[in-house]
């Protein structure tokens, strides 16, 4: 594989000699188009282990992006054997997939990406499995309010460490053995939750099966190292809004699964949802064995070969933290993911009952009715990330902030109006939009999320999605433990909280984009290659470890929208060689 | 001849809806306190530690000597579990409301509905398995020929606090489903080490 790509570099190298003009003049609109697409989440890492790769010889500093672009222009023009790789899907010189086939679980690519998004799912489901129960279960054990605000707090709060420490086992061990471990290892809780009696051991077990909602970490960097930058946008949001159905689909079919042992096989209540609770662990190790026997950490073969490989330019772990929290646009972020996605795990926990106690539906129909909140990510998250795409085409930064806080606040509104509402069918009705701009919120979230830094990425990704989990535990804490207001006056407060917790976000300014009320600014500094690089020291930008974010600075222009085309010149090619 | 049945039907449900609308308490402070309810456990015992699926409780009621009622009305007595205050305090699904219609407090019904009579009534019913663990107490509610509440006695007192007795609920534990758990999760974390370490020897040994 090493050699391979050795061989590319060298045609590729080639041909820039051969023909500048063709192949130049495409490429730079080309980075454009692929500024906006960007990995999120942990491209970071994937980029360092794409080094390894390509880099094996090391006989070139140049950052290996440069690469892909000439690679995609070669197999497009020439019909060249070299391209012609073992692979279903069209691959870029990492072998990773420039193309996405839904219907397909073809070796490597699509495999992982249904493996991923299925193991992604299946640990949702497990999170919220109890939630529609709990009609049930708080007779059994006797729980009293503040118990399952606290235990529903608790099923988030697992996460947020376990998202942070998670890209680090990932770079580790491998996104394939980070899922199988995460997922293998909480399976065990999920079947202890069939033997708890006490308030207190109903709460450590919804903790920890909490800790499964890591997979998102796993599943966010395994999709950016199988899939190259124009598509991994897409890949990741829709993967991540398919796994997020996992919450709805935990409220419409733990109740079907419990009155399955109720009726047709005679269990008594307090036994029946005790067995419900085997289904979702049992289909969270399925997954997990699925993961391990079927899935493969990179295109070209397994973590462990690659990494040694060689040595990829390795950043210092401290730095690119520092980097992180003294970005003031990392916590902004995490507030209003808190306050979108947060917002969402807080809902998926207290919805069933509210239409169980409120409403007096039986126990089944509520939690079809409260799914829909949850089932709604399947096109609600994906349609943030193409709305705040087709914003940024416009309007370039400035429409991808604007699409986020309208959605967010919108989606505040509607959810301060769904508190206030006692009728069963404006209910629904509210309750519906609700889910749709607040879903989209946090799929808009991650269009923005690739541009704030390029150097502590993957940091800052995981910071923003821990913040997410945070947001569940605050609201969960504030609005629905304590007896002192009803459920439905928490609704309304939290609505009102989440417009507050957007309005941040118009503080966010990028000195070469603007912000939602400033346009960018004139002065002759405010260039992407001068925001990216202000992350590098001069004496670390000697030693040649800031070319990637210069690429990618460069690949970020179309973030200005339609006021400046991108420059066509060929700068990118030749200067850094 | 259908014509005139579709006739007189829909006159009659006319009649009986508009009964329903006029005769019918909604709020339970308009009830009278006519009847005397007791609940005793098996060989007249305190009922406090009855076992769900085990035991029987035994209800008595009658119409209270006290009460200087008409009774012409009442037609049905229906008896009901209620969950006394101790049990309602931070549970807002059992709370009590004065609007019939919105009350929480009566979850479970003892036994079927039977004819009222003044002598009054004893009944042993069996505790079914999903009553919960809770501190209780029995109320009778007594319908109208309209199926209207019209008045109601309990065990307790007023104020729902005392003269209440304690059920003790299944657990819905058993050793086969903790054995199951158990199983289960020992798979789930071997077959997770197996797989590791399998693939570690393997590509040593490959290297090597």
């Amino acid at each position: 594989m090493a050699k391979r790509s050795s061989n590319n570099l060298d045609t590729a190298v080639l041909r820039e000699s051969r023909s500048p003009d063709v192949k130049f003049m495409k490429s730079p609109e080309a980075a454009g188009d692929q500024g906006m697409e960007l990995p999120d989440q942990a491209s970071g890492y994937a980029h360092r282990t794409s080094y390894s790769v390509a880099s094996s010889e090391n006989t070139v500093s140049i950052p290996n992006l440069q690469f892909k672009q000439f690679e995609q222009e070669q197999s497009e023009l020439e019909d060249d054997s070299e391209s012609e790789a073992p692979f279903s899907l069209p691959v870029d010189s990492e072998n990773k997939a420039k193309k996405i086939k839904f219907f397909s679980a073809a070796k490597p690519h699509m495999r992982a990406f249904h493996l991923s998004w299925f193991s992604f799912f299946a640990c949702f489901m497990s999170s919220f499995a109890a939630a529609p129960l709990l009609p049930v279960i708080r007779d059994n054990i006797d729980l009293t309010k503040q118990d399952i605000g606290n235990a529903g707090t608790a099923s988030v709060a697992g996460s947020v460490l376990s998202r942070l420490i998670m890209g680090a086992l990932c770079d580790i061990v491998g996104p394939r053995y980070a899922c199988a471990f995460l997922v293998m290892l909480t399976a065990p809780a999920v079947f202890s939750m069939a033997s708890v009696s006490t308030a207190a051991g109903f709460l450590v077990s919804r903790f920890c099966i909490g800790f499964s909602l890591a997979t998102f970490v796993t599943c966010q960097y395994w999709m950016s190292s199988m899939f190259s930058a124009e598509i991994v946008g897409t890949v990741n949001g829709c993967t991540a809004g398919w796994a997020n159905l996992g919450g709805g689909a935990a409220l419409f079919i733990m109740p079907l699964i419990y009155h399955l042992f109720q009726h047709p096989l005679a269990c008594d209540s307090f036994v029946a949802w005790r067995l419900a609770m085997f289904v979702p662990g049992m289909v969270q190790v399925a997954s997990g064995l699925m993961v391990l026997y079927l899935g493969q950490d990179l295109p070209d073969g397994n973590f462990r070969e690659l990494k040694e490989k060689g040595k990829q330019v390795k950043d210092s772990w401290s730095k690119v933290i520092f980097y992180a929290i003294t970005n003031s646009k990392t916590w902004v972020f995490a507030l209003a993911y808190g306050y979108s996605f947060g917002i969402e795990l807080t809902i998926d926990n207290i919805i069933s009952q509210y239409f169980y106690d409120r409403f007096s539906l039986p126990l089944h129909t509520s939690g079809v009715v409260a799914s829909v909140f949850g089932l709604m990510n399947i096109i609600s998250r994906p349609f943030g990330g193409f709305l705040s795409d087709w914003s940024a085409q416009r309007l370039g930064m400035r429409g991808r902030l604007w699409t986020l806080w309208i959605s967010q606040t919108i989606g505040g509104l509607f959810c301060f109006l769904l508190g206030r509402l006692d009728q069963l069918g404006p209910v629904i009705v509210v309750m519906v939009f609700f889910s749709i701009f607040a879903e989209a919120a946090a799929g808009a979230t991650f269009g923005i999320i690739p541009f704030i830094s390029r150097r502590s990425l993957g940091v800052i990704s995981g910071t923003i999605g821990a913040g997410g989990t945070f947001g569940a535990i605050l609201t969960q804490l504030i609005f629905f433990t304590s007896p002192a207001y009803s459920t439905e006056t928490g609704i309304s407060l939290m609505g009102i909280m989440i417009v507050c917790c957007t309005v941040p976000i118009m503080g966010i300014y990028f000195p070469q984009w603007g912000g939602m009320l400033w346009p960018p600014s004139k002065s002759r500094n405010a260039t992407e290659e001068k925001y990216y690089l202000s992350e590098w020291s001069k004496e670390e930008q000697e030693k040649g470890m800031h070319l990637a974010s210069l690429k990618f600075a460069e690949n970020t222009r179309g973030e200005r929208g339609r006021r400046i085309t991108p420059s066509t010149t060929n700068a990118c090619a030749v200067t850094y060689a | 001849m259908d014509l005139a049945i579709l006739r007189v039907a829909s006159f009659i449900i006319v009649v009986h809806m508009s009964s329903i609308l006029a005769e019918g308490a909604t709020l339970f402070s308009e009830l009278s306190n006519s009847l005397t309810v007791s609940a005793t456990g098996a060989d007249n015992t305190s009922p406090n530690g009855t076992k769900a699926g085990a035991d029987e409780l035994f209800v008595t009621w009658a119409l209270s000597s006290a009460a200087q009622v008409d009774d012409s009305s009442y037609k049905t007595v229906e008896l009901k579990l209620c969950f006394g205050v101790p049990s309602q305090i931070d549970r807002p699904w059992r709370k009590t409301n004065n609007v019939l219609s919105k009350d929480k407090t009566c979850g479970f019904n003892i036994g079927s509905p039977q004819p009222y009579n003044r002598a009054g009534n004893t009944i042993n019913w069996l505790v079914r398995k999903e009553i919960p663990f809770a501190h209780y107490f029995v109320r009778a509610y007594v319908l109208d020929s309209a199926g209207e509440k019209v008045a109601y006695g309990q065990s307790s007192n007023a104020q729902r606090t005392s003269n209440l007795f304690r059920i003790e609920a299944i657990s819905g534990r058993h050793a086969s489903i903790d054995i199951a758990a158990a199983v289960f999760s020992a798979f789930s974390v071997i077959s997770l080490l197996g797989f590791f370490f399998y693939e570690k020897t393997s590509t040593r040994g490959r290297k090597a």
